[in-house]
């Protein structure tokens, strides 16, 4: 069936990369063939991206799965997605097919030699993110993102991680559901995320990925109509860099005496902002929305990263962590 | 983010595609710019295609402005690997139509006489094509694509009208009349979605739509579980 491959334009490009020992690293003791991580949400179950010619999990360290949660759900009405200045919109409201289908039917048919895979666990209340957590506990997973941004259902619909209290019952819960490394992705719709992530910690988090998507909405002056079918959504793209730099700059000075790692992301779309990240404290990258318009970029940006280590001396991706000088 | 497009005409043994698009924004006036021989990057083709079934040998085709493009490649399919089936193509527009419309020298009964305005390519083809618009361009049907497809279909006898089936790309409104002809005609009806997309290839999920399915509504992507659904899945009744 021909709609089974899709061709990409790869004129003058090689093939994946991934081999450089300089770009191993250790992520909350995962053996992580490069630093960088495909985002929850932009990459299905795993296995849609495989589609494209060309494209290989082992040029990743990580993907982290679709957001799943203890029932199916079906997600929001269209439009989920909207392009904004240098950037886009989704509301796609955590469409899927429930965490036990996702353990029995999709975790059995991905290849576990090519990356780690990473589930990202989503809830309406407390419990939820615990039950999940329990069934890919027993699963062969290798991690568990918890995304604490969905909403609280029974305390005012105020998302979990906007309030640091909640979001370090979510993790304590989690915690006592799964011994498998968790990494805690904070959301940056939030007064001092530094001191969410120090209650996370408290809480037994193994990592972080820094940051989920900020809130925005999209209107169309000439409906005056709003163009998300969920009224607002979360940006992400170059648009959010910035904000994503600095909260992972702050986040690492609390985590780094813990030696809790950072997957940084928001907005990475070439090596210069990857290495941005790894500079502002981050150890792992996550790469989301530049897949949409280059499903290639991993290669490209291994390659970059590889080349500016050797240009500057460094044997290993890790030595760059949190490098960054601050202005007197 | 990129933007899904319909093909017009493709040659896989000569290797090229043809694209018709109008320059609605800035995508499409850069690549309206692009010179001979410059690159362009396209991840495709995408999608489950229409299913042509041979025994309904009277096809027909509607499309209404961006679906214009999809119901050439489809006739342009059947005229080259369903030699048997006799399509008709109705199209619609508000905007000047993408070529010059000729008078057509194919007759179609129940189309009424002062109708004679038809797509060229279609035409050179062997294929009867028909245009509709409510700007009162020449040759045209003056009214809805949909209204101009109900008068052929009226006309049928009900051996001919047994072996119709519908294929339709267009705006949104356009489709759901579509379906409700189909309905009311108790024929086969296949429609070809838009949405908004970001990857293309099934991961995100942001082009999903409801579709009615066995086991009730599910969300199914226009990008790869579409862009063609049922009719009754897409409309129900």
């Amino acid at each position: 069936m021909t709609s089974d491959v899709i061709e990409q334009n790869a004129a003058g490009r090689g093939s994946a990369t991934g081999a450089d020992d300089a770009l191993k690293i250790d992520f909350c003791g995962m053996a992580f063939a490069t630093p960088l991580v495909l985002l929850s949400g932009c990459v299905g179950f795993g296995d849609e991206y495989t589609r494209i010619e060309g494209f290989t999990h082992a040029s990743v360290g990580a993907v982290c799965l679709k957001g799943t949660t203890g029932s199916a759900r079906l997600g929001n009405r269209p439009h989920r997605v909207a392009e904004t200045p240098m950037g886009m919109l989704n509301a796609i409201g955590l469409q899927n097919p429930g965490a036990r289908y996702v353990v029995d039917h999709i975790l059995p048919g991905l290849d576990f030699t090519s990356t780690r895979f990473i589930a990202n666990v989503s809830g309406s209340t407390v419990e939820e993110y615990r039950e999940v957590t329990q069934i890919f506990d027993d699963s062969p997973i290798d991690a568990i993102e918890i995304n604490i941004s969905c909403p609280n259902v029974k305390e005012g619909g105020v998302a979990f991680g906007n309030d640091p209290d909640m979001s370090a019952r979510v993790v304590e819960a989690c915690r006592g559901a799964t011994k498998k490394p968790i990494i805690t992705k904070l959301s940056p719709n939030q007064t001092d995320i530094a001191h969410n992530a120090r209650r996370c910690i408290e809480a037994g988090t193994d990592g972080f990925a820094v940051i989920n998507t900020l809130m925005g909405m999209a209107i169309d002056a000439e409906t005056r109509r709003t163009i998300i079918g969920n009224n607002q959504g979360g940006l992400s793209g170059p648009a959010i860099k910035p904000v994503a730099l600095l909260k992972v700059h702050q986040v690492y000075q609390v985590a780094k005496a813990h030696n809790i790692p950072i997957i940084g992301q928001g907005g990475v779309t070439n090596a210069e902002d990857a290495l941005e990240f790894l500079i502002a404290g981050a150890s792992a990258v996550g790469v989301g929305t530049a897949l949409f318009y280059d499903p290639l970029v991993c290669d490209e940006i291994n390659r970059g990263v590889s080349a500016y280590l050797t240009r500057h001396g460094f044997n290993n991706v890790s030595e760059l962590t949190g490098t960054l000088t601050l202005n007197g | 983010m990129r933007r899904p497009l319909s093909i017009m005409r493709a040659s896989p043994s000569e290797g090229w595609i043809e694209l018709l698009y109008r320059v609605v924004g800035e995508g499409t006036a850069l690549l309206s710019r692009k010179a001979r021989g410059e690159q362009v990057n396209l991840i495709g083709p995408i999608g489950v295609p229409f299913r042509i079934d041979e025994s309904r040998t009277l096809p027909l085709l509607i499309g209404g402005g961006v679906g214009v493009p999809p119901m050439v490649f489809l006739a342009d399919a059947m005229r080259q690997s369903h030699k048997q089936l006799e399509p008709l193509v109705l199209m619609g527009s508000e905007t000047p139509f993408p070529f010059r419309a000729r008078p057509s020298q194919i007759m179609v009964s129940g189309i009424p006489g002062d109708v004679i305005a038809a797509m060229p390519l279609l035409e050179d083809w062997g294929i009867a094509s028909r245009l509709a618009s409510q700007q009162g361009y020449a040759g045209c049907h003056e009214g809805y694509v949909t209204d101009l497809a109900r008068l052929w279909l009226e006309g049928l006898d009900g051996d001919a009208l047994g072996k119709v089936s519908i294929f339709a790309c267009g705006p949104e409104p356009m489709l759901a009349a579509v379906a409700r002809l189909a309905r009311d005609h108790d024929l086969p009806c296949q429609v070809s979605l838009e949405e908004y997309m970001a990857c293309g290839v099934g991961g995100c999920a942001g082009c999903a739509v409801p579709i009615r399915t066995a086991e009730g509504v599910a969300m199914k992507r226009v990008c790869v579980d579409g862009p063609v659904f049922p009719a009754e899945a897409v409309f129900p009744g």
